[in-house]
């Protein structure tokens, strides 16, 4: 899972909110403790404890004398927990203490006359007061609570379990708010890989929330598409057979023609096999081109071993090239395997390479090298005239025409290079052109499988 | 004359066709429709079949996957232009050869008797001569071929090509000369089929112990076959 992915953000906000509230909470609590040490106001039944402790411990000393004091002393220390210490009017000790918190309240006090308490940063109070005893004698009473009287700090288990209990909740919180946007992140990829039947419905369950909307909406929009995208198929199929059946019917037709005429028309059946041969190409790239563009097409996760593919159309080339007395020769095949259709790669790489032979001079050779950096870089060069640096920008274009009259003679009907386009860029890749010398530099560059060592190679299944 | 049986919906195709063939010395009847062909084609004698894959009704691919089941004879068949996929299911179906449609009824008539030519069996003597090679046996006689004592059902475009291979075993041969011998026609530009072909044949053989292939291809040059252990 990605860390900046929308489950961890409001994981991780929701929690921090959490952790937070709950951690200022506490020092809050705590904080309403510490600054108010007045025992009395704070605790009532405390502070009338005390005094009355006070009272009685210096009944005990005034009346009874120091040993029964003492015990009474020890008593309380045993059973309350509490020290006491006794300073007489003018602040001498009484009876001995080790503190030096009980020594600085009784000095405050024998200045003050007054009530004095003092909480240490450990949460133990040190309280004292004047008792007047009944027989006129003046005391300084001071005692220390053994037991943390406010919290010690902040209670460190509790607030960290209840955050720990903040984080499953959030976590839960942010399961069931992501994934259904994880399931319909997967159905929408496979809907734009092309699985027309990609719905989203049967995984929201019975939820009934805005991102369940969200689904269904997708599921309209993507039924709409599917009717759209396979209306479109079968359109193209059926222009492409009502196309094709007058044009298989001319050449046999033209055929019998021949054979009844006893070559006395031969040079117009022959003018009129070329363009009805010139008729069936153009609706062939036609037909490939537009499919290419209405997305009827889709590019299969299938690996294409990009070398041998290569190798095999330069093979076909070289086929169409020697009788004009041209080549194609392969300078460099780097191993680069690429994922997409081998078919549509085929056609897309075939019409750049037939139209640098249909351009390069004659006793001249095409140039094709398969090289590997960042991406796979496929080069095809001729050596012809080039095009005018105006109009490179352009030669991609469905019918663009850089030289009207010699291109027509050359057969092509100029769709090729668009052709070539749309293919690659239909594979993530790039595709332009350059002018270099003698000639026209084409480029195409395609994005490669992230291991050539782990893939299953296809040649051979691909040559088809 | 010739008797061959063309399935084809375009009634005024098949009218052409008829005249055009018939000057060629072949004798063709039409089928129009997918059950009526296959019907012609189990019900009579017919030298080879001309199967259109676009047909209403029963596609021409469900067509001669039935006649496969009960008759050996040649089938061309005709495919849309730029439809691969109907081209490589129809070859692996058991179709002899393929022929894009628009056609030139010239190429229509070479390719009528480069089948016809096959289908009359392969001559010479040395031809009789079982062959026995690493596991493989081929009989050209009866045309049959066992692969580790098991029976393997090859069309008859697999067998020629088998046969060329086991001649020569170890020696590249070119797509060309491969295109030639199992198809009986020369290789055309842009022609996949006895890329086809081969990967058939590869798959009904299988491969070696520890998945070495049988046939190899070496990159621009064509195929060949291997023995065990052996490297091109």
């Amino acid at each position: 899972m990605k860390y900046r992915s929308l489950f961890w953000k409001i994981f991780f906000c929701f929690w921090l909110a959490a952790a937070a509230m709950i951690g200022a909470l506490n020092v809050m609590l705590w904080f309403s403790f510490a600054s108010d040490p007045n025992p009395e106001r704070r605790r009532g039944a405390l502070g009338e404890a005390l005094n009355l402790y006070a009272e009685s411990a210096v009944q005990v000393y005034d009346s009874e004398g120091p040993q029964s004091f003492e015990q009474y002393v020890s008593r309380s220390l045993k059973e309350a927990g509490t020290e006491i210490a006794l300073f007489d009017g003018t602040g001498k000790a009484l009876i001995a203490h080790s503190s030096s918190e009980v020594a600085d309240v009784a000095a405050e006090i024998q200045q003050t006359r007054q009530h004095v308490s003092h909480v240490t940063a450990l949460g133990r109070l040190t309280w004292g007061r004047p008792v007047v005893a009944p027989s006129g004698r003046t005391y300084i009473f001071v005692s220390r609570l053994r037991q943390p009287y406010v919290p010690r700090g902040l209670p460190r288990l509790g607030i960290a379990l209840s955050i720990l209990a903040a984080g499953v909740i959030s976590y839960l919180l942010a399961l069931y708010l992501t994934s259904p946007v994880k399931k319909l992140k997967s159905v929408v990829q496979s809907f734009a890989e092309g699985n027309l039947d990609a719905r989203v419905a049967p995984q929201l369950g019975s939820r009934r929330d805005e991102l369940a909307d969200l689904g269904r909406e997708f599921d309209r929009m993507a039924e709409r598409i599917a009717a759209l995208i396979s209306s479109q198929k079968r359109l193209l199929a059926d222009i492409s057979h009502e196309l094709r059946s007058p044009l298989a019917r001319l050449t046999v037709a033209l055929e019998l023609a021949r054979k009844n005429t006893n070559g006395k028309a031969m040079a117009a059946l022959d003018r009129i096999e070329m363009e009805s041969e010139r008729v069936n190409t153009l609706v062939g790239q036609l037909l490939a081109l537009t499919r290419l563009e209405s997305g009827a097409e889709r590019v299969p996760p299938e690996m294409v071993v990009l070398e041998d593919l290569v190798q095999q159309i330069v093979d076909d080339a070289n086929y169409e090239a020697k009788p004009q007395n041209k080549e194609v020769k392969v300078l460099q095949l780097a191993p680069c395997r690429v994922r997409g259709s081998s078919e549509l790669l085929r056609s897309g790489i075939e019409n750049v390479i037939r139209n640098a032979i249909r351009y390069t001079a004659e006793g001249t050779a095409v140039e094709v090298s398969l090289g590997r950096g960042d991406s796979a870089v496929l080069t095809v060069r001729d050596h012809g005239p080039g095009v005018p640096e105006s109009e490179l920008a352009h030669i991609f274009e469905p019918f663009y025409r850089v030289g009207e009259a010699r291109e027509r003679s050359s057969g092509g009907v100029g769709l090729g290079l668009s052709i070539a386009d749309r293919t690659v860029k239909l594979h993530r890749g790039s595709i332009r052109a350059e002018n270099v010398g003698d000639g026209l530099l084409v480029t195409i560059e395609l994005p490669l499988t992230p291991s050539p060592a782990t893939v299953q190679p296809v040649a051979e299944k691909m040559p088809v | 004359m010739v008797a061959v049986l063309l399935i084809d919906d375009d009634t005024e195709l098949s009218k052409l066709l008829e005249e055009y063939l018939q000057s060629e010395q072949f004798e063709l009847e039409a089928a129009h429709d997918g059950p009526s062909g296959l019907e012609k084609a189990l019900a009579n004698h017919y030298a080879a079949v001309i199967l259109d894959v676009m047909l209403p009704g029963m596609s021409g691919l469900d067509v001669l996957k039935q006649l496969r089941q009960k008759s050996s004879v040649p089938v061309l068949m005709l495919t849309a232009r730029g439809s691969e996929l109907d081209r490589i299911l129809g070859l692996e179906l058991g179709a002899d050869d393929y022929l894009p449609k628009p056609f030139n009824p010239r190429e229509l008539v070479a390719r009528l008797r480069a089948i016809l030519r096959r289908a009359s069996g392969l001559g010479g003597a040395a031809a009789s001569q079982p062959i026995h090679l690493a596991g493989v046996e081929l009989h050209p006689e009866s045309r049959s071929v066992t692969c580790s004592g098991k029976p393997v059902n090859l069309t008859g475009a697999e067998f020629d090509l088998l046969y060329t291979f086991l001649r020569t075993p170890g020696k590249i041969i070119s797509r060309e000369d491969l295109t030639q011998a199992a198809l009986g026609r020369p290789m055309s530009p842009m022609d996949r089929s006895i890329d086809v072909h081969v990967s058939n044949l590869r798959r009904k053989l299988g491969s070696y112990e520890g998945d070495q292939e049988r046939i190899k291809a070496i990159r621009g040059s064509g195929y060949v076959y291997l023995l065990p252990g052996e490297q091109p």
